[in-house]
C-alpha cells in the first residue's frame, strides 16, 4: 500500500491526547492500521503525553492509597482462576477476501468491530440507496458527538456536493477519487477543515467506497431536498 | 485533604526512566510488590492531577488513580519496553481510563493481532528506538519549549478542550493557539530529529 495523504499532526495529536469524536477516533485508527507512518508520529505523541505527566503538577494521593490498592490486588489475585490476564481482544475477521485491485483485503478490526457480526468484507456491507449511484451505510454511532458512515459510489458518480461545518476526513477503502486537493486511493485520508466545500469523483472504472467521519452533520448543497434530510439522517 | 504541589522532578536521564520501565517488567515477571510500590510512588500522584483536571474533584481523582495503578498491575505483561517508555504506557492507561469514565467509551485502537495489519518493511523501519532514551528527550524539549508555547502544549493533553476553548481559556485569538502549537510541534519534532 501506498499512502500519500495523511491525517494532519494536529489530527494525530488530537487522536493521542484523546479529545476526539468517537466517529473520528474510529477513522484514525482504521488508517493507522494500514499506514506504519501514523502509527510511529501517534506513538511520538503519545510520548509527548508522557512528557506532559511527568513535567506536570503532581497531587498527593492519600496516606493509605498503596495499601488500599494492594488489598484490592490481592483479593483480586485470590480470586484469580477466574480472570486475571485481559487477553487481546479475538474477533476474526476473515483474511484473504479476494483482491481485486486496489481494495484493502478486508475489513481492518476498528472498522469491523462496528459493522454487524456476518460482515466480512466490504461487500457485505448492507448498503442503502441515498442516490442514483451513491450508497451509503450508516454506522452505529456510539456518541452523538459526531457522525460516521460509509459511502459507496459509482464509477463517474461524484459524492454530492457538499460542505461542512467542523472537521471533515474521509478514509479512501477500494477504488480512487479526484477531487479539489487530489488524488485519493485505498489507505489515504482527506483531512479537512472547516468550511471546505469539496466534489469528490470516483474517477476510475472501478467503484469507489469510503468511510467518512464528521464532527458535525454533513449538509449537502445539491442533490437532496433540504427536507428529505431529517427523514435519512443526514 | 490533598492539594496541587509542584512537581518533583520525573526521569532526568535515560537511566533513570529504564528504571521506570524495568519495575513494570518486574510486576509482569514476578509480581513483584517492591517495584509495584516505587511505581505506585511516582506515577500515581501525576495520574491523580491529571484526573483532577478533567474531572476537578479530588476525591474522584485519587479513585480513578487508584484504578488506572491496578491496571499498571493487571496489564503490566502486556507492557513492551521496545514500544513504548513506562511514562508513555501509563499516560495511555490514564487517557483510556479518563474516556471510559468520563465518556462512558472505549477509545478506540489500533489492534495489533489485526490480520488487516500493514507493517513497515523498508529498511529504516529495523532501526530500534531507544523508547527511554526518547522519552527523556521529549521530555527535555518540553521543558524548553517558550512558557506561550508549553501551556498550549499542556493544555492539549490535560483538559478536555477544543482549540478555540483553549483560546478562550488563554485569552488570545484561535489562530495564536493554532500557530503556538504547530511551533511547539516543529521544534519538539526538530529536538529529536537533531539527537538522532
Ligand atoms: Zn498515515
Amino acid at each position: 500500500m501506498n499512502i500519500k495523504h495523511h491525517p494532519t499532526d494536529q489530527t494525530l495529536m488530537d487522536y493521542a491526547s484523546g479529545k476526539m469524536s468517537q466517529a473520528m477516533e474510529l477513522l484514525v485508527a482504521t488508517h493507522m492500521t494500514l499506514c506504519p507512518k501514523c502509527r510511529e508520529k501517534v506513538a511520538e505523541f503519545e510520548a509527548l503525553g508522557g512528557a506532559a505527566l511527568e513535567t506536570a503538577n503532581v497531587m498527593s494521593m492519600d496516606a493509605h492509597a498503596l495499601d488500599h490498592v494492594m488489598a484490592m490486588i490481592e483479593r483480586e489475585t485470590a480470586n484469580e482462576n477466574v480472570v486475571f490476564r485481559e487477553m487481546p481482544s479475538t474477533r476474526r475477521v476473515a483474511v484473504g477476501e479476494s483482491i481485486t485491485g486496489s481494495a484493502i483485503p478486508s475489513v481492518p478490526r476498528p472498522l469491523a468491530n462496528l459493522l454487524p457480526d456476518n460482515v466480512l468484507s466490504l461487500e457485505d456491507i448492507p448498503w442503502k440507496s441515498l442516490a442514483p449511484g451513491v450508497k451509503h451505510y450508516q454506522l452505529k454511532s456510539i456518541e452523538s458527538k459526531g457522525t460516521v458512515r460509509l459511502m459507496k459510489i459509482a464509477p463517474g458518480v461524484s459524492i454530492p456536493d457538499h460542505g461542512h461545518h467542523g472537521h471533515e476526513m474521509t478514509l479512501l477503502l477500494k477504488g480512487s477519487y479526484i477531487d479539489e486537493i487530489g488524488r485519493f486511493r485505498a489507505g489515504d485520508v482527506a483531512d479537512l477543515g472547516n468550511d471546505v466545500d469539496h466534489q469528490p469523483i470516483a474517477d476510475t472504472a472501478e467503484e469507489c467506497i469510503c468511510l467518512i467521519a464528521t464532527d458535525a452533520p454533513m449538509k449537502f448543497n445539491r442533490l437532496l431536498p433540504k427536507l428529505l434530510q431529517p427523514f435519512i439522517g443526514i | 485533604m490533598s492539594g496541587t504541589t509542584r512537581t518533583r522532578p520525573g526521569p532526568a536521564d535515560p537511566a533513570e526512566a529504564k528504571r521506570c520501565a524495568s519495575w513494570i517488567v518486574a510486576v509482569a515477571a514476578t509480581q513483584d510488590r517492591e517495584a509495584f510500590a516505587q511505581l505506585f510512588a511516582h506515577f500515581a500522584p501525576r495520574v491523580k492531577a491529571y484526573m483532577f483536571r478533567f474531572g476537578g474533584n479530588s476525591e474522584n481523582a485519587e479513585e480513578l488513580a487508584q484504578e488506572a495503578m491496578m491496571q499498571v498491575w493487571r496489564k503490566a505483561h502486556l507492557f513492551d519496553p521496545q514500544k513504548a517508555a513506562a511514562s508513555t504506557w501509563i499516560f495511555t492507561i490514564a487517557r483510556n481510563l479518563r474516556i471510559d469514565r468520563f465518556r462512558q467509551r472505549k477509545h478506540i485502537e489500533v489492534d495489533d493481532s489485526d490480520p488487516t495489519l500493514i507493517i513497515d518493511d523498508s529498511p529504516l523501519a529495523d532501526e530500534i528506538v531507544d523508547r527511554d532514551e526518547h522519552a527523556v528527550l521529549v521530555k527535555s524539549a518540553m521543558e524548553e519549549l517558550p512558557a506561550d508555547q508549553k501551556v498550549v502544549v499542556e493544555l492539549s493533553f490535560f483538559e478536555d478542550l477544543s482549540h478555540s476553548e483553549i483560546a478562550e481559556q488563554l485569552d488570545i485569538p484561535l489562530g495564536t493557539v493554532k500557530s503556538r502549537l504547530r511551533l511547539a510541534l516543529t521544534k519538539l519534532r526538530g529536538g529529536l530529529e537533531g539527537v538522532s
